[in-house]
């Protein structure tokens, strides 16, 4: 028996093989519909990707800070921190405090950079980077290093100074160079430091005693309460919910909700278009794959009649059709996946300028190829299915006596 | 021309001897068919082929001839028919060809064909892919019979051994219908028809291939049932013939053939 459908499987194949212009032909018209296909998914998916890639990477889109300055308890921050979408929070003192004077031993100017708390999986920092910690450790800002000439490993001389009982009161301590900030995670001079050192510094600027650094002043007054902090949600599409859980408390918080929802909504437009096109072509690919199968098989409905007149039975008759679709969905799949190739390399290359290292345009995974395969070959079986089913069904005698 | 005389006489002897195996049995078979609003009607009041004969159905083209010779090879199905057996071999119970069609058991009579029946068409019905011996060993092939030089032989016999590998492409019209003989024959079948396998050949041409086919099947002790309408080419092969009238009604709207032998 199954050296039975090995005839049958044999004979279509010498049959296609014969009537190679023919084969070709389909082959090239399959390829045709399916290659541009390719492309235009690859580019909506390329496309989509990056832009969605690109709002996903950058921090600053998932940043939540209150308008304003407010009074936060610890308490309060804690619980915020424990919500699922919320990755990063620390609470910051207020801006006027939050500066400091850095000398490098290598740059003889004082350079005033704003301080940033930082902690334990801060987004603008470098994952795996050394942390700023304690009070002796900062990670500087890209600008301010250059000013300062100094980069990781390197110590600083940071001083500020108050007037406290009416004397002005200048304090010095030593900063080490932990890591230097990415580009872009603070784009004027400036200091990632422990939330510690930035109380140290209010309390210091506020007359109060700071006992770790020997800074005199008046006791430290009942429970401290923080103007404000920094926030990163889990991802961009939490924003606009942790957005609205701080409004419906009355907290009134800066974000970049209606840009992340401008993007977003773009991305589903254009997914929508993208997909409009892509079933449309999908429908006409599938007509014109089904039509011109269908069409070979009315053409050999004589070569299928003489088949079972030998004595191939009626219902193995199908293969012969099955087969050669089979061919035909592969072939122009493999044509098309390198008229795809083709194309991406072109549009990427031209496209490499524009793009960061590693990005694509036009991009393409494997299981898209395999979906495309996939859909192909069934869609070859269903048509050669369905027309070698009718021509099995005519009397063979009718078959035989067409011209 | 030494052959067709020799096979003419052996096919005398084989009507004349008793005794032979019915194959075919038909009683009150009835094919209809419609075509632009004319009704054709194939009537066999009784038909009765034994094994070994060489059966010749002489009649103008559309008279019904091919309508027959399908029956017979079961790739048409009769409209209606009050019996319709078919036999092979002395042993074998007759099988009711009616009740297959009627029970849609196409498989079964499409395995009787397959082992029984050889098919000449009239033109060629050589599958343009294939080599002229694999075009023979067709029929061969499909049974899983080896090869046992039966395709050569019958290609020697035929004229066209010098054509084994050729495809039917690079045949003449005559070339091409000795290979569909061949291809009828191969797998030595009991009963071989041919539809007017001469038809698109030239008078002369066609006169040699018929009686190549004649002898060659006699060769093989193949039953020949042929169709044509040239009753000049076979009349001397003594060949026994069937008798068909063909009658038309007054208002031109049905055309009956009877058929009977």
């Amino acid at each position: 028996m199954i050296a039975y459908k090995f005839k049958i499987l044999r004979l279509a194949t010498r049959d296609y093989l014969h009537e190679w212009p023919m084969s070709v032909c389909f082959v090239l018209g399959l390829a045709a519909v399916l290659g541009p296909m390719l492309v235009l998914f690859g580019l909506k998916f390329g496309i989509v990707g990056a832009m969605t890639d690109r709002l996903i990477e950058d921090p600053a889109n998932r940043e939540i800070r209150p308008v304003g300055s407010g009074r936060f308890e610890q308490e309060w921050l804690d619980s915020v921190r424990r919500k699922p979408d919320v990755v990063f929070l620390v609470p910051r003192t207020r801006s006027i405090a939050a500066t400091i004077d850095l000398i490098s031993a290598k740059v003889s100017r004082i350079v005033p950079v704003e301080l940033i708390a930082s902690g334990q999986g801060d987004p603008l920092l470098e994952a795996g980077a050394p942390l700023p910690e304690g009070f002796d450790h900062v990670v500087l800002s890209r600008s301010s290093a250059n000013k300062l000439a100094v980069s990781a490993g390197d110590v600083l001389d940071g001083s500020l100074a108050r007037r406290f009982q009416g004397e002005l009161e200048r304090v010095h301590l030593p900063l080490t160079v932990v890591a230097i900030a990415p580009e872009g995670a603070f784009g004027r001079d400036g200091a990632f430091v422990s939330v510690r050192l930035l109380e140290a510094l209010e309390d210091f600027r506020d007359g109060r005693a700071v006992p770790e650094l020997d800074w005199s002043g008046q006791p430290a007054d009942g429970r401290r309460s923080y103007p404000g902090f920094r926030l990163y949600a889990r991802s961009i599409h939490d924003v606009a919910g942790l957005r609205n859980a701080f409004a419906a408390i009355g907290v009134e918080v800066h974000t970049r909700a209606a840009q992340i929802e401008t993007v977003q909504r773009m991305d589903r437009n254009l997914t929508a278009i993208y997909w409009a096109i892509a079933a449309i072509g999908l429908v006409g690919f599938s007509l014109s794959l089904g039509a011109s199968l269908w069409a070979n098989v009315e053409r050999k409905r004589k070569q299928l009649s003489i088949l079972r007149l030998v004595g191939f039975r009626t219902r193995d008759i199908i293969w012969f059709p099955m087969v050669q679709s089979l061919f035909t969905a592969m072939l122009g799949w493999a044509l098309a996946v390198g008229i795809y190739y083709a194309t991406a390399l072109v549009i990427n290359s031209m496209m490499s300028d524009q793009l960061e290292a590693g990005q694509q345009v036009c991009r393409l995974l494997q299981i898209h190829y395999m979906i495309a395969l996939g859909l192909t070959c069934s869609a070859a079986v269903i048509a050669a299915g369905l027309a070698g089913t009718r021509s099995a069904r005519i009397e063979p005698s009718e078959g035989l006596r067409e011209i | 021309m030494p052959w067709p005389l020799q096979g003419a006489k052996k096919v005398q002897e084989a009507v004349n001897e008793p005794q032979r195996t019915t194959i075919y049995l038909l009683h009150d078979v009835i094919k209809d068919r419609v075509s632009k609003g004319v009704g054709f009607r194939l009537r066999v009041p009784s038909l009765r082929i034994n094994q070994g004969e060489q059966i010749a159905l002489i009649g103008e083209s559309g008279s019904g001839k091919s309508t027959l010779l399908d029956m017979l090879a079961f790739v048409l199905q009769p409209s209606s028919a009050g019996a319709f057996r078919f036999r092979t071999g002395e042993d074998g119970n007759p099988v009711d060809v009616v009740d297959c069609w009627l029970h849609a058991r196409q498989n079964r009579l499409g395995d009787l064909r397959k082992r029984h029946i050889g098919y000449v068409m009239q033109t060629g019905g050589l599958l343009p892919f294939l080599s002229v011996r694999d075009n023979i060993g067709l029929s061969r092939n499909v049974l899983g019979m080896k090869r046992d030089g039966t395709v050569e032989h019958l290609a020697e016999m035929m004229g066209i051994a010098g054509h084994l590998k050729k495809l039917p492409a690079d045949l003449s019209t005559g070339e091409r219908q000795r290979v569909a003989i061949g291809r009828a024959l191969a797998h030595r079948p009991a009963i071989v028809i041919a539809d007017e396998p001469t038809a698109s050949l030239d008078p002369f041409a066609a006169e040699k291939v018929m009686s190549l086919f004649l002898s060659v099947a006699q060769e093989f002790n193949s039953t020949v049932i042929l169709a044509s309408h040239a009753w000049r080419n076979v009349k001397e092969l003594g060949l026994r013939r069937l008798f068909h009238r063909t009658t038309r009604s007054k208002d031109s709207k049905l055309t009956e053939t009877v058929i009977s032998g």
